[in-house]
């Protein structure tokens, strides 16, 4: 808790993408830890395995992307031994906007997206700010590349409000296949802009089956 | 007596009350317009038979790269070139500059142009404006006295080296040079030894990226290695494509002006006007 | 002899099976806090983080069959719209609702905060609580903050035994009951449109589009506020989402683009 200065946070880059399908999810980060002009490692994974169906995908500052993955699979395993199964996704993102709010004065410098599968097998993807702020979508994307990648997503995938009324379903139309192609792509891209994402991309893929894991190498420049 | 002060011509020389100006400005928290830095790497070095320089093709603006394959070897006269970091508008405008005054003194003199008149012509610019025009270059030529390559600063100040670096990766450049830099190197080697130092830089510094460029000057001899390397190329392609189907654009009204049925071919006469 | 150390014995409530909650579990949370020396200057430079949901427009109303609140679905950050589905309208129970403006987190998580307290309520005095006790537990804990940078601009509607009820609650400490309101950066646009249509005796259909069109126009002349026109109806049996319409849309609805010159002009062209 003590701190040398008034300002304890740095950013050290990356970019997150999280596409929900009807029967999976594609969540996906490039592996560059960065600050500056300096590279840390070319190989940091960003994503963070938290339950069988329910990722974590974390940018911002990498000591308080640790600490909240560590605090949320603590939370995770008491979960676990008083209620004999796993968390469900949309539980946990209520925990994870629980987890960051109570941090409100003093936030976790982490700009995270959970996705995974909902209590009916379908894909979700919860995007959050920095203090708790949290929405369920059809696909989301944050970090360094996020204003350049965002506005790929909204032009393939564009889906209804799921404010809309009557209702329309927000899931993507694209297959599983479909989906980490687009995401490759467009890390691809984002990576010949944006000076902090490159190196290697991390895709994991949730399925009824389970969970895959798929590497792309990026741009090391 | 307020308005007599005001009105005493100035005495020459460079006003920097806008600088202050300036600064005090952004102390109160106004955003000056981001100018596009070429954070870089680049290099140069002495070989046996003259001179290479190096540099990297990134050019970024904050976190974005603005340009992927820019160039920051700038010719200065037929024998003399120069790379340039910081600013890209300041490197450019004042190598330009340099390289008019060099064309002309030619003109005047019939001689080629040597490198440490280019030098102190950039260097006296560069101090008369006090470090406000950001330029760091390395300055590199072959001309009757032999090979030189000089480093300038923003400031001002330069210095004589047998190699040099400069810009954001110049300490992952100079790792290099400082591990393998021998003197007498040939050619083949000089060229190997720029392309390893600059893709240092490349990989290793995040403000410099893309490809290397590389200018071998010798003696009445100038090549210029545009691209000499592409260690970077994109990594995946989409084999799905793109297409965009009709009616994303929604067409809210039309209007067709219909063109004459039978336009009047006029013959002119060639040789008219 | 035995002693007798009952009364040494701490009070243990009676138990609710397992007792998996932390006893303080209704008490507001606490936060953790940097240990700096200048807490003001680290809100300061941390308030970027909070992600101000800027730009906003919002609206509720009292009239004779119930309350009607409406919102759009914006978030920006300067120049860039962060999210165009932005849940403003927050479901509290089933017979309150709540609206945002200002920080998103800040008013997601005191909403759901007070809709535990009320559940609470509920189970302790086995009636529902009422719009102005609801309230009033937001405007206590946001007043007990007060200073520390939470920022909350926001509208409790609901259906008690007194009727209708609607308040205005903000992170400044003020609470205020009214028939009418609207808040954001598109509330004097919204108020324009919403003060020269108002009635009491609206039906709901009316006050539905009302707030709809007061909603719309201030989208239109609002750059900060889009998305999604939502319209929410609260009355004796809890409320009830009457309609979510893209304002795009609704722009086409209202200002229908006349085709007919098309028509004309097609009719003039000569036959070649």
């Amino acid at each position: 808790m003590a701190l040398r200065g008034d300002w304890v946070y740095e950013n050290n880059g990356g970019t997150c993408v999280a596409i929900a399908g009807s029967d999976y999810c594609v969540v996906a980060a490039d592996t560059r830890l960065s600050v500056g002009y300096s590279i840390y490692t070319r190989d940091y994974s960003k994503i963070c395995k938290l339950a069988d169906k329910c990722v974590l995908a974390s940018s911002g500052f990498q000591g308080d992307m640790k600490a909240l993955q560590k605090n949320l699979a603590a939370k995770h395993l008491i979960y676990q031994h008083q209620h004999n199964k796993q968390m469900s996704c949309p539980a946990m993102a209520r925990l994870l906007s629980n987890t960051l709010y109570y941090k409100r004065f003093f936030p976790y410098y982490t700009f995270n997206i959970l996705g995974g599968l909902d209590n009916e097998g379908k894909g979700c993807v919860y995007s959050y700010d920095a203090v708790g702020s949290y929405e369920r979508t059809g696909y989301s994307c944050q970090g360094t590349g996020g204003n350049l990648i965002t506005p790929v997503l909204d032009n393939q995938l564009k889906s209804p409000s799921p404010l809309l009324l009557p209702s329309r379903d927000a899931v993507t139309p694209l297959s599983e296949s479909e989906a980490v192609d687009l995401v490759k792509d467009v890390f691809a891209s984002a990576t010949e802009r944006d000076i902090y994402t490159g190196d290697k991309l991390e895709i994991i893929i949730v399925n009824a089956t389970g969970i895959r894991q798929e590497f792309l190498d990026l741009r090391k420049d | 007596m307020a308005k007599a002060l005001a009105d005493v011509p100035p005495k020459g020389g460079f006003s920097f009350d806008l600088c202050r100006r300036n600064d005090m400005l952004v102390k109160k928290g106004i955003q000056l317009p981001g100018f596009r830095k070429t954070g870089t790497t680049i290099v140069g070095l002495i070989f046996e038979d003259g001179v290479i320089l190096g540099a990297d093709t990134r050019a970024t603006e904050g976190p974005i790269v603005a340009d992927k394959n820019c160039e920051k070897i700038h010719y200065m006269a037929p024998n003399i070139y120069c790379c340039g970091a910081g600013t890209a508008a300041d490197t450019e405008a004042v190598t330009d500059m340099v390289s008019s005054q060099l064309q002309l003194h030619r003109y005047a003199t019939g001689r080629e142009s040597r490198v440490v008149t280019t030098l102190t012509l950039l260097k006296s610019h560069l101090f008369s404006y006090q470090g406000y025009v950001s330029a760091a270059l390395v300055l590199g030529g072959v001309d009757v006295t032999g090979p030189h390559l000089h480093t300038v600063y923003p400031h001002g100040s330069t210095d004589t080296l047998p190699f040099a670096t400069m810009g954001s990766g110049s300490l992952a450049a100079m790792a290099v040079f400082e591990s393998k830099y021998k003197e007498g190197l040939s050619r083949e080697e000089g060229i190997q030894l720029v392309s390893e130092a600059i893709c240092s830089g490349i990989f290793n510094d995040l403000g410099s990226g893309s490809n290397v460029d590389v200018c071998v000057i010798t003696k009445g001899k100038t090549d210029y290695l545009r691209n000499h390397q592409l260690p970077n190329p994109r990594t995946y392609v989409s084999s799905r494509g793109y297409s965009f189907a009709k009616g994303h654009t929604e067409v809210l009204s039309t209007k067709i002006i219909p063109l004459k049925a039978k336009p009047e071919v006029a013959v002119v006469d060639a040789m008219e006007e | 002899m035995k002693l007798d150390t009952s009364g040494l014995e701490t009070f243990v409530p009676p138990s609710r099976g397992l007792n998996v909650l932390p006893s303080d579990f209704t008490a507001s949370p606490a936060f953790d806090l940097p240990g700096c020396t200048d807490f003001d200057g680290f809100q300061k430079n941390a308030v970027q983080m909070v992600k101000p949901a800027k730009g906003t427009t919002t609206l509720a109303f009292i009239f004779k069959e119930g309350v009607i609140v409406a919102a759009d679905s914006r978030a920006s950050m300067g120049g860039y719209i962060s999210s165009q589905t932005v849940k403003k309208i927050i479901e509290i129970n089933p017979y309150m609702i709540g609206t945002m403006a200002g920080g998103a987190a800040d008013c997601q998580f005191w909403h759901r905060n007070l809709g535990i307290k009320c559940r609470l309520h509920e189970l302790a005095n086995k009636r529902r609580i009422s719009v102005t006790g609801a309230s009033k537990l937001l405007a206590n804990i946001l007043y007990s903050y007060r200073g520390m940078g939470l920022s909350v601009g926001t509208m409790i509607a609901g259906w008690d035994e007194t009727g209708p009820g609607l308040y205005y609650v903000d992170s400044e400490g003020g609470r205020l009951k009214g028939k009418r309101f609207s808040v954001g950066s598109g509330s004097p646009y919204a108020y324009a449109v919403l003060d020269s249509g108002y009635r009491f005796d609206l039906s709901i259909e009316e006050a539905a589009e009302l707030a709809r069109r007061a909603i719309y126009h201030a989208t239109f002349r609002d750059g900060a506020s889009g998305g999604v026109a939502s319209v929410y109806y609260v009355g004796p049996d809890g409320w009830k989402k009457l309609s979510g319409d893209d304002v795009g849309e609704l722009h086409y609805k209202y200002y229908p683009v006349v085709t007919s010159s098309v028509e004309q002009e097609m009719a003039e062209a000569p036959v070649a």
